[in-house]
């Protein structure tokens, strides 16, 4: 009886697993075969993406499109404006968000100040971007930075840094504030304490913000298409678009180009992959 | 080399006074042990002395500095955690060395002090671990080496033991007690194990509701209870506290009768008796102050602790460890005469009381 049970659980948890692979494998295709789809399509010829039945594997590679979007157009360009953009706005989202968080999660406030400012910050995020546009363009406009990409980081910057803020005055929240104490007693200033210590151990938090931030802004495109016109300041997600033309859809071109944009993300990824673990803190208190 | 000193001083968190109106001086190379329930403001008091907390009135000094408004990095004070609050992302070797590092010790000097103070508390060879590969105990040794590598006017250690197992801590109360004898810091402790108390303190303070009950040295604190507090706080089982009256010098209670407070007269009086002050004896004992059948009986290896049931409570006394009485039976109780406390329930004070013989 014991056996028959103990038999009948273990198949139940077997079935169990594989439900969850599938699972698991359903969500993989659906969300890698379009990155797949693009990558293939980036090495066919123009005939080739709109054969049918559909050409799975490109059966004759070619880097053409890759020439024509790199080296005949300016797709190199939009790249650099993208990456000096992304990197601009994260750099300045995590470097306040960061200090925005410590101060909302350590300092005291009278009365309920630290809520009402916490939700103050959040509720920028509240309105859908592109009721802010037009003020935005008056804004850029009147300061004469329409077509530069200081715009875009400024604009990319006001849309990040609340969830910045949220995201390290949490994650510094859980933070035992006992370390930054101890500092303190050791002989550090605040300072000292929030860069030696806080800081450290706040380095997954960092990475995930920083992740957020550079995928956001990396992928931004209407505000990059009201502010930017020109070559020297439009980003990839506007250059790609700029493929869609009245005549005619270049798939080629904006298959190349998309799969090249998809790169640095996966790259950046992969890099800080590890800090996004958690757990750093163990065995800081306790244990 | 420094005296601690507080005057008047007041903690209020909003509305709740966790510390009121607190005097209390800390004699230079003292322990002094902060002793109270949870919430009771030892802590709190001990922050201010760190600078984690500020006064909310009243004056702080070390010598004759008043520390009031100085930054915590010139209090020159140590602090040992009850978390222990090592730096997860530094090994033992940059945790104890953190003070040095931010004083700019020279390379030479620091690497000395390090190994010195590691040696110390045997911690020698795990310099270069982290936090998270040490045991409770060995964390413990950390924070305790990254107080004494440099040489605090003050050390503060807030229930550094608790932590720890029970054999664990017995051994590192000792160690702490002659790390202390040794280094000749003036030391202030908080704790609300009055045994640890009692065993490191050359002078207990008694707090309850942030307020000093009594201040003294352990055995002034253990033989002669000021408040009904601290009667029932110290001593392990506590003290056996029975409530009655008092009618004319005489303390009544169910089954006992004791005369020798003068002439007074407490309506709600408290009598209070040490559990080895008092001898369990025969039931028919002529001299027994009170008869009453047996609860329970526990040996604890070195003596028996034997509970009857008095009126609606019980009372605990400790007895030979060859007692042999049985649940149920009656017991006769002998109180030592010189060894009784009475106080009064309202006003929680002791009363003068020398019991006739």
């Amino acid at each position: 009886m014991a056996t028959a049970i103990r038999t009948r659980s273990r198949a139940w948890e077997r079935a169990l697993r594989i439900a969850a692979y599938l699972t698991i494998l359903v969500a993989l295709v659906l969300t890698l075969f379009p990155v797949y789809w693009i990558a293939a399509n980036s090495f066919k010829f123009d005939i080739d993406i709109f054969a049918v039945p559909p050409e799975w594997v490109p059966r004759n590679p070619t880097l053409k499109h890759y020439d024509e979007a790199f080296i005949e157009r300016p797709f190199l360009r939009y790249a650099l404006n993208s990456f000096l953009v992304a990197v601009g706005t994260t750099v300045v989202s995590v470097t306040f968000g960061t200090m925005a968080g410590y101060a909302l999660a350590r300092f005291s406030y009278p009365w309920q100040w630290r809520r009402q400012i916490s939700f103050w910050i959040l509720s920028t995020r509240m309105m859908p971007p592109i009721v802010s546009i037009i003020p935005l363009y008056l804004f850029f406009n009147y300061f004469d930075m329409l077509n530069t990409k200081s715009a875009l980081i400024i604009a990319y910057t006001a849309f990040n840094l609340p969830f910045a803020t949220w995201m390290m005055k949490s994650y510094f929240q859980d933070l035992p504030i006992e370390l930054e104490e101890a500092a303190i007693v050791d002989g550090d200033t605040r300072w000292g304490a929030f860069l030696h210590v806080a800081l450290p151990l706040a380095r997954p938090g960092l990475a995930a913000t920083a992740i957020f931030s550079l995928i956001i802004s990396w992928n931004e495109f209407l505000l990059s298409l009201v502010i930017t016109l020109t070559e020297q300041s439009q980003t990839l997600p506007i250059g790609i678009a700029g493929r869609v033309t009245q005549y005619n859809t270049y798939w080629g071109e904006i298959s190349a180009a998309g799969f090249m944009a998809c790169v640095p993300i996966v790259i950046f990824a992969f890099i800080v992959q590890k800090h996004l673990v958690r757990g750093l803190s163990l065995g800081a208190v306790k244990g | 080399m420094a005296s601690v000193r507080f005057e008047r001083v007041t903690k209020k968190f909003g509305e709740f006074v966790a510390v009121h109106d607190f005097d209390l001086e800390i004699r230079d190379k003292e322990f002094l042990v902060l002793l109270g329930p949870s919430g009771c403001g030892k802590t709190t008091t001990m922050r201010m002395v760190a600078g984690l907390e500020e006064a909310t009135s009243g004056d702080i000094y070390i010598d004759a500095d008043r520390i009031n408004d100085v930054l915590p990095k010139y209090r020159d004070v140590a602090m040992v955690f009850q978390s222990y609050a090592l730096y997860p992302h530094l090994t033992v070797e940059d945790n104890i060395g953190y003070p040095l590092k931010i004083r700019k010790v020279p390379p030479e000097e620091y690497k000395r002090r390090v190994s010195e103070v590691a040696r110390r508390v045997e911690l020698d060879t795990m310099l270069k671990r982290l936090p998270k590969e040490l045991s409770g105990g060995q964390r413990q040794r950390v924070a305790l080496a990254r107080a004494i590598v440099r040489t605090p006017r003050v050390f503060l250690m807030d229930e550094p033991l608790s932590n720890l197992d029970a054999k664990l801590r017995t051994q590192m109360r000792a160690e702490l007690k002659h790390l202390q004898h040794e280094l000749q810091v003036t030391t202030i402790y908080v704790t609300h194990d009055q045994i640890e108390a009692m065993t490191l303190a050359n002078r207990v303070a008694v707090m309850n509701k942030g307020v000093i009950e009594q201040l003294g040295t352990p055995r002034e604190i253990y033989n002669d209870p000021r408040t009904l507090f601290v009667a029932g706080f110290i001593g392990s089982p506590s003290m056996n506290l029975i409530p009655g009256e008092v009618k004319d010098g005489v303390f009544e209670s169910a089954g006992l009768r004791v005369g020798g407070a003068g002439r007074v007269t407490i309506p709600r009086a408290v009598l209070g008796v040490r559990p080895e002050d008092a001898l369990v004896t025969a039931a028919d004992d002529a001299q027994a102050n009170l008869v009453a059948p047996i609860y329970s009986v526990e040996l604890t290896g070195e003596n028996t602790l034997v509970s009857l049931q008095l009126g609606g409570r019980l009372m605990t006394l400790r007895a030979d460890k060859n007692f042999a009485g049985q649940i149920d039976q009656p017991a006769g109780v002998k109180i030592a005469r010189d060894r009784m406390f009475l106080f009064d329930a309202d006003t929680e004070r002791r009363v003068d009381f020398k019991p006739e013989g």
